[in-house]
């Protein structure tokens, strides 16, 4: 029962795919109160910064560092519209993928959300480092 | 033995194949409760339940799997309930909300949407919107680099035009992308995406949606939109506009 239409799962690679939809998995749906809810430790991990551009001393230098690389008379290099890689792990289609990609991993969310960044932000890209790099990670208990 | 819980649907859902795997290592069985018009897809709790990676992954294939026969309210990952009967209890008083929900679901799937700037194509973007960045920007150049004040001072005045973007972008992602889809839900803000949008968007009307969607990203190059669909209804359970889910405990 594998019969997805219309499968779309891409543009940021592989591993913030799994995080985009984990995600949803932990912070939506239905909660129903005569229900229990397993602890959840270590999961606000996902709600840091309000931004992906963070104002800071840090991000300033860095911005200003990037503006001056920046080539002026060069526009936007990127081509447009392309999709980028496709990762999907969404919808049953993923059954056989996720379980291959991903047998045998056992970390806690918290670990698993670390490392697809991490993942996410060592693949990158040719073309420009995301704003996103500028993320911090101060955890907040 | 308690009973994990992934999500309501209409007791006429077509079985689920056999061997789907649910939460827990080694994977517990997944099975169905039915109560009167309404179902529960459930397995055993396993002991120690946490939010690990493969279980996160668990919960969300046995979702799709059940969403492929018909439409399922998808239940936050973690709900335990006592015992199988309590379950079927819940189905039972709670069914008239649940029926009404199923019917508004029917034929809907979940499509999220986050975007984030690609920062090269953004500081070209904030460049020629403005002319006083432009200029610090060749100032300090033409003075190589420019001392630490003025690369603060470009640097914050960039930092800022960068924040107007991600505020305008993401509300004319939604602009953009509303019309094609039955709902919009707006997601938590939170680090690494500008714009977390979840839509409601008829099965049949899913193409029209993916090309909405390619439409932005040929308009607008500097924004990288990665879109998860089609998902079961995570933020469309609840009546009326879902609100951003506060920590959980």
């Amino acid at each position: 029962m594998t019969v997805v239409p219309a499968q779309q799962s891409g543009g940021g690679g592989g591993s913030s795919g799994l995080y985009d939809v984990l995600e949803l998995v932990l912070d939506r749906g239905l909660v129903i109160d005569a229900f229990i809810r397993v602890s959840l430790v270590g999961i606000e991990i996902l709600k840091i910064d309000i931004r992906v551009v963070i104002a800071s001393v840090d991000t300033y230098l860095r911005f200003a560092e990037a503006c001056n690389r920046l080539d002026l008379e060069a526009g936007p290099k990127r081509s447009p519209g392309l999709p980028d890689l496709v990762g999907s792990i969404t919808e049953s289609g993923a059954k056989g993928k996720s379980k291959g990609a991903l047998s045998g991993a056992a970390e806690t969310i918290s670990d698993a959300f670390k490392q697809s960044r991490e993942e996410s932000q060592s693949e990158s890209r040719p073309r420009a480092r995301k704003a996103a790099a500028s993320r911090r990670k101060e955890e907040q208990e | 033995m308690s009973t994990y819980v992934y999500g309501i649907t209409s007791s006429s859902l077509p079985t689920l194949p056999d061997g789907t795997e649910g939460v827990g290592e080694p994977a517990m069985p997944v099975r169905v409760i039915k109560e009167g018009d309404l179902a529960a897809v459930v397995s055993d709790a396993p002991e120690g339940l946490r939010p690990k990676r493969r279980d996160l992954l668990a919960h969300q294939n046995v979702l799709a799997e059940a969403g492929a026969g018909g439409p399922v309210l998808p239940m936050r990952f973690g709900s335990v309930s006592t015992d199988d009967a309590a379950v079927a209890g819940v189905l039972a008083e709670r069914a008239d909300h649940f029926k009404e929900r199923l019917d508004a679901l029917a034929g809907k799937v979940e499509y999220n949407v986050k975007a984030t700037h690609d920062e090269e194509a953004v500081l070209h973007r904030v460049m020629s919107e403005n002319p006083e960045v432009r200029a610090l920007t060749e100032a300090n150049r033409s003075a190589g680099g420019g001392n630490y004040d003025d690369k603060l001072r470009l640097g914050e005045m960039v930092v800022a035009a960068v924040k107007n973007r991600e505020v305008e972008d993401a509300a004319e992602i939604q602009r953009a992308l509303e019309p094609a889809a039955a709902s919009v839900s707006v997601g938590p803000e939170s680090t690494g995406w500008l714009a977390n949008l979840s839509f409601l968007v008829a099965r049949d009307s899913a193409e029209t949606f993916i090309e909405a969607v390619e439409e932005v990203r040929k308009a607008h190059p500097h924004l990288d939109l990665r879109v998860h669909g089609p998902l079961p209804p995570y933020s469309f359970v609840e009546p009326g506009p879902s609100q951003p889910a506060e920590a959980s405990k």
